[in-house]
């Protein structure tokens, strides 16, 4: 019988598992917006991008949601992290905008600096 | 900043000045010249980042990467590694830091989030939020394994308490005093309530909370469910929160599944399951026992308290009411400590506060800050102050419920008792800026518009008085304010702040009298002389053609009811006692030739 | 008894039980802080805000209504501050009042009133829009003038709380809240039972009777129809008061009242309600020897009727199928008394004087009609009646008594106190016992049936056999004690149900407190229940079986307690209704509208 903080350490670290096996430890990691207020400003349609990115053959990358960060203003938010780089927060993201991440920050590894926030 | 490469920043707190951080600016600076990164480079000094045990702190941006223990020789290797070849020092930075530092490392946002301090919204815009493991992987409901481990219920009230938190959904009761209360009542069945019915008008940090972190909402109630001996949780929300419902919902099932909610949670013997009410959108069911009547299937009204809900609350039983922020702070006041809760915040009020921050600023958004920041911080430095080169005129602070600040009050350290001074209110955070362009006798009626049309009508002074201050409002923005109206409308206001039954009525007339002392001369003005400094008040404006008219008769086209008299080529004029202030000719002309006044 | 506490009320200190409000401990020290929405036998709502105080070390008044005293506690009742916003709140609420005092029906007699004379408004700074509203006038019984209430809440908690019928809510928000109806229906379509007690509490008229004197007094000066009154046992204990004496018996004053007004005969609804113990006991033991339905619940009080209809369907098998004293009365005026006159029924205009407001419902019932006809024409509370009086200025107070017509005049004392809450249990008990035994009950007076308890529990040996009885009073009271029926349907054999607090002395349509009274109040309800006890002491007949002019109806046209005869005239039946917006468990067995 495992204590409460036995057991907790073991869901974390089976937690920790099940992130991983589904591609956490991928080259970039790919965040998008998605509370009500970002879901608003467009960030299923930018969503959707990477996703029909991934299904058309784009590797190596871990597509996650978040949360809202409070950055209303700038909303829909994306977010790219990779691993031993600093990470890219973009801005404004249009469904447009998001074709060109997925084509030259994800594909060619060029940071669009413009975007940035 | 943004020409600049990177930006550090270097902890200059008391702390870390004995730590030697004057020797490492030196040699920063130093470093910087050797490689020719003085351009490139802009190095800041911060105040205390409240982490002192692992002083001196260097922040790097973007990216917020955060070195820790940082000593003179470390420098070099610094600028040569992170700052010329792009690569972090990972054996400096700091991996096991507090709950809240986690966001530094991800948010590359200097600008915005560089005086945040985020504690109840430490993952949100970090994790998944449908996804569990997201959480669990970030010490996710370690805390109440700690809590069910090693401390008994009366020690983590200590702690509550020890940690200074105050309610922050706008009264500031400690918190920690509220679950002792409810714990020493006798009883088999107590409730723990989640006040999620937030309904100021622009307000979101609740929805923001739930919707990017709900399950630290569920572990904060769990925490004090273990405390105070319940063993029903159960979350109020609006229902026009759709998303924020269905994100609990499915953490509610996933922690069920985890066995994190439950009968014997984590294998102890403390059992406890949380349960969705959805509020039909009355403001006033924010306040406590509006809730629990709303709860119960009655209609949200307040009854007189005491008693108070810790002891005759849902059902007639012992309830704990807090609200989302609150509950948020929880997990890291346990994990954490409420000695290293209570050095961030202010002699009074510890912790940090989160608002929401709209008006004319340039980055409207949710800031998490400490108390004690100031309002000035958060409206330039955080928000980056207001657009359009227009001058600030005032903030509203607390919702509608709140008072209007003028700029004498900018560098008020927030905290709940320095607001209430200055008067105005801390509130649920609602942080409204305000420019010159708007008028404070409409903005104070646009306020009470809201508060005596959401009042719940039970008692006198909140559903009639009000109703009387806004008429007259109206009247003084007409241009029909008599003499006296002022006196009536503080006559009224004090009385109705003193006599009404809830909180929402005792400070439903704040934005009067806030703005009623701070901005006297703008009433005495619409009611003496007729006039609107903002030019905000449509019946006190009046509409002349200056001598830039061409004759070109766009205006004699677009007026509605034929105000607008002359001949093409020639100067035009406007009948003032037809005129009704539409707007529509000073918008039309196209050579400035319409004064509006 | 705790230790009592020392207090401060304008800096003079005084020792005061703990555990009461501050306006509790002012009132035994002779401090009445003005009130309004305050009532002693509701919850604290704490809404009006009249009766704040400051107590020191609180940054705000205080409601001292809801506010518990404590050791050492420092209040003050007027100062200059709480005066003022005293007078302003009741402004405020005499800002949204039309000001018709002249032409209201509440004139001289409304709490507002009184309140904004004793706050001392002689001028109105505030004044504003005021809300407009239609009377709502579809019931026969209560009418509804929204724009009126002063949203005290009275009412609500009333209804809710005391009544449980839950018909009056809050609605709606801020300026535009209103008292109404479950989806805003016409009180003749809601659940509202009529019993009045809104109107009781109501210190304004936003509820009223639904007035019939004007027709009432067109009738009595008509020359084509014989006018027949009777009136109820308790309105003679309490129209009294509507002429400033205290509760008393004036039975005498009434009748020779009644016949100043222009009434040819005037009969006692006393008599019917011996009539109704004769049928009703009967009944009962019918019930009780041949394995009946059983327990048996009386049906005298029309709100409870409509309250079983609507909300206990399941017990209308229960309820004896006798009608109520009025409907009996009215049957035997049209029949058996018209029949002796010669004179055609048709011709008998019929009133009935009550203490109810629900009766002018129960007098339209369709089925309580008989040969075309309706028992009671028209049904004027003791309120209207009284105002008839003195409108048509009769000296109520020093008119010479004169006695009843017969044959529908003579009562027993058992008729008297049907009127107080356990009287037609104890009027029951009396003739049952002897129909049954064959003996004569000597100790009479049934003290554990009387008083003002919500819900009183007895029992009777009778040859043997334990009979155990229940009576309630106030449909808050019947509902818990039918919800104890469903569970345990053997635990009572006879059960006496009341709708009004007190029984009929609490009607509905009963005069409206004196002031510095409380409406209802117990002290009140005990005195007019005291006047109809000693009215029975005073009589020789204490028996319904004994009264002789029963005893002849029966000789003469009913042969014997549940004849066909009987039957046809004296007993109905009841049918479910469905309340609009409650959906049924078992759908079938209801009427739907």
């Amino acid at each position: 019988m495992l204590t409460p903080l036995q057991a907790i350490k073991k869901k974390r670290a089976e937690a920790v598992n099940r992130i991983v096996s589904k591609g956490y430890l991928s080259t970039k990691r790919v965040y998008v917006g998605m509370a009500t207020c970002e879901i608003a400003a467009g960030s299923k349609e930018v969503m959707e991008v990477f996703r029909q990115a991934i299904a058309k053959g784009l590797t190596d990358i871990y597509l996650s949601q978040k949360g809202c960060a409070g950055r209303c203003n700038l909303e829909p938010t994306v977010e790219v992290v990779e691993e031993g780089n600093i990470p890219v927060k973009y801005g404004r993201v249009t469904p447009q905008r998001a074709r060109e991440i997925v084509e030259r920050h994800l594909k060619k590894g060029e940071v669009i600096t413009e975007w940035v926030i | 900043m943004r020409d600049k490469k990177f930006k550090l920043t270097l902890c200059d707190g008391t702390s870390c000045i004995h730590n030697q951080s004057k020797a490492l600016q030196q040699a920063l600076q130093a470093e910087l010249q050797r490689h020719n990164l003085t351009e490139a480079v802009s190095v800041h000094l911060s105040g205390c980042l409240g982490m002192c045990s692992k002083g001196p702190i260097l922040i790097v941006n973007p990216g917020y990467i955060l070195y820790g223990r940082v000593r003179v020789e470390d420098i070099p290797e610094i600028v040569e590694s992170h700052l010329v070849h792009n690569k972090a020092v990972t054996r400096l930075i700091i991996t096991e830091d507090h709950l809240y530092n986690r966001f530094f490392r991800i948010f590359g946002d200097v600008d915005f989030f560089g005086k945040q301090m985020r504690i109840a919204l430490r993952n949100c815009g970090i994790i998944d939020p449908e996804n569990i493991d997201d959480y669990l992987s970030l010490r996710g409901y370690e805390a109440l394994a700690k809590a069910l481990e090693t401390m008994t219920p009366q020690q983590v009230i200590a702690e509550v308490k020890q940690s200074g938190l105050r309610g922050r959904g706008g009264a500031g009761f400690p918190s920690g005093l509220k679950w002792e209360f409810t714990a020493n009542q006798d009883g088999d069945e107590k409730y723990v309530i989640c006040n999620a019915d937030e309904g100021d008008p622009g307000a979101f940090m609740d929805r923001s909370a739930i919707e990017g972190d709900p399950h630290t909402v569920l572990e904060g109630m769990l925490i004090a469910g273990y405390a105070i001996g319940a063993s029903k949780g159960i979350i109020y929300i609006r229902a026009e929160y759709p998303l924020a419902i269905k994100r609990l919902e499915k953490a509610i099932v996933a922690a069920r599944e985890h066995g994190l909610l439950g009968e014997k949670i984590l294998g102890s013997d403390f059992s406890f399951d949380i349960e969705i009410r959805l509020g039909a959108g009355a403001f006033v069911c924010g306040e406590e026992t509006a809730l629990i009547h709303s709860i119960e299937g009655h209609r949200g009204m307040p009854r007189p308290r005491p008693p108070y809900p810790s002891v005759v609350g849902l059902f007639g039983k012992p309830t704990l009411i807090n609200n989302v922020e609150t509950w948020a702070s929880i997990p890291v006041i346990i994990l954490d400590g409420a000695n290293w809760f209570g050095t961030v915040g202010t002699e009074t009020s510890k912790g940090t506060k989160v608002f929401a921050v709209a008006g004319r600023v340039h980055n409207t958004g949710l800031v998490e800050v400490p108390m004690g920041t100031t309002l000035r911080e958060i409206i330039y430095d955080i928000c980056g102050g207001i657009p359009g080169g227009r001058a600030f005129k005032a903030v509203q602070t607390g919702g509608p419920s709140g008072g209007c600040l003028p700029e004498a009050y900018l560098d008020t350290e927030i905290d709940y008792e320095s607001l209430a001074k200055a008067g105005s209110i801390m509130g649920s955070g609602g942080m409204i800026v305000i420019d010159e362009d708007s008028c404070m006798v409409s903005l104070a009626r646009f306020f009470l518009e809201f508060t005596q049309d959401e009042s719940c009508g039970k008692c006198t002074p909140c559903r009639e008085g009000t109703k009387r201050m806004y008429e007259i409002l109206t009247r003084i923005s007409e241009g029909n304010g008599q003499d006296g109206d002022i006196e009536k409308l503080e006559r009224l206001g004090k009385m109705i702040q003193r006599s009404s039954l809830c909180g929402l009525g005792q400070s439903a007339p704040n934005p009067v009298l806030s703005t009623l002392k701070n901005f006297r001369d703008e009433y005495e003005e619409h009611i003496q002389s007729k006039t609107c400094r903002a030019g905000q008040c449509a019946a006190l404006l009046s509409y002349t053609v200056n001598e830039k008219c061409v004759g070109c008769g766009a205006c004699r086209r677009v007026c509605p009811v034929d105000a607008v008299e002359g001949t093409r080529k020639e100067m035009h004029r406007i009948l003032q006692d037809k005129c009704i202030r539409c707007g529509q000719c000073y918008d039309a002309c196209k050579f400035d030739a319409i004064t509006k006044a | 008894m705790s230790e009592k506490i020392p207090i401060f009320i304008n800096d003079k200190e005084y020792n005061v039980e703990p555990n009461q409000t501050i306006m509790q401990a002012a009132d035994t020290l002779g401090f009445k802080i003005p009130r309004l929405c305050y009532h002693p036998k509701l919850s604290i709502e704490g809404a009006c805000r009249v009766c704040i105080v400051e107590v020191e070390g609180q940054r705000n008044f205080v409601a001292s209504c809801a506010f518990p005293v404590s050791p050492g506690m420092k209040i003050k009742t007027n100062t200059h501050a709480v005066r003022r916003a005293r007078r302003d709140i009741v402004e405020l609420i005499v800002d949204n009042h039309p000001m018709d005092c002249h032409t209201c029906e509440r004139d001289g007699n409304c709490e507002l009133q009184r309140l904004a004379a004793a706050t001392g408004i002689r001028a109105r700074h505030f004044e504003g829009q005021r809300k407009r509203y239609d009377e709502d006038l579809s019931s026969v019984s209560v009418i509804r003038n929204p724009e009126k209430c002063i949203l005290c809440g009275r009412c609500v908690r009333m209804c809710s709380e005391k009544q449980q019928v839950h018909n009056l809510t809050q609605a709606h928000r801020g300026f535009n809240t209103v008292v109404m109806p479950a989806y805003d229906l016409p009180m003749a379509e809601s659940v509202c039972t009529a019993c009045g007690q809104c109107i009781n509490v109501c210190p304004t008229a936003a509820f009223l009777e639904k007035n019939y004197t004007q027709e009432l007094f067109e009738q009595l000066n008509g020359t084509d129809t014989v006018k027949v009154v009777q009136f109820a046992p308790s309105v003679r204990a309490a129209i009294g008061e509507a002429f400033n004496l205290p509760p008393q018996n004036m039975e005498g004053q009434l009748v020779a009242a009644l016949r100043k007004l222009g009434f040819d005969y005037v009969f006692d609804t006393q008599f019917s309600a011996d009539l109704t113990i004769m049928e009703e006991a009967s009944e009962f033991l019918e019930r009780f020897q041949n394995k009946g339905k059983l327990p048996m619940i009386t049906s005298c009080s029309s709100a409870w009727m409509k309250c079983l209809e609507q909300f206990y369907p399941d017990l209308i098998d229960n309820v004896s199928t006798c009608k109520s004293p009025m409907s009996m009365q009215g049957a035997m005026t049209k029949t058996y008394f018209a029949d002796k006159m010669g004179i055609d029924p048709k011709k008998i205009y019929s009133v009935a004087t009550m203490c109810c407001t629900a009766k002018k419902y129960e007098a339209a019932r369709p089925e309580l009609m008989f040969d075309g006809m309706r028992g009671v024409d028209v049904v004027v509370t003791t309120r209207e009646i009284a105002w008839m009086i003195k409108s048509a200025g009769i000296d109520f107070v020093n008119i010479e008594p004169e006695k009843a017509d017969h044959p529908l005049g003579l009562s027993s004392g058992a008729g008297a106190i049907f009127g107080a809450t356990g009287g037609v249990m104890e009027a029951a008990i009396r003739t049952a016992y002897e129909l049954y035994t064959g003996q004569t009950l000597v100790d009479i007076e049934v003290e554990g049936v009387r008083g003002l308890k919500g819900i009183k529990e007895g029992s009777l040996k009778m040859d043997g056999h334990d009979i155990r009885v229940a009576v309630a009073h106030g449909l808050g009271n019947a509902c818990k004690l039918l919800d104890v029926v469903r569970k345990d349907p053997d635990r009572y054999h006879f059960i006496e149900i009341m709708g009004c607090p007190g029984g009929c002395v609490g009607g509905g349509g009963q005069p409206y407190a004196a002031i510095n009274t409380i409406p209802l109040d117990d002290e009140a309800l005990t005195q007019r229940a005291k006047a109809l006890y000693d009215l029975d002491r005073g009589k020789t007949i204490r028996r319904s079986h004994d009264n002789p002019d029963v005893q002849k109806l029966y000789k003469e046209f009913l042969q014997h307690p549940l004849s066909p005869v009987s039957h046809k005239y004296l007993h109905t039946h009841y049918k479910a209704k469905l309340p609009v917006g409650i959906i049924p468990k078992d759908a079938k067995n209801f009427e739907v509208k």
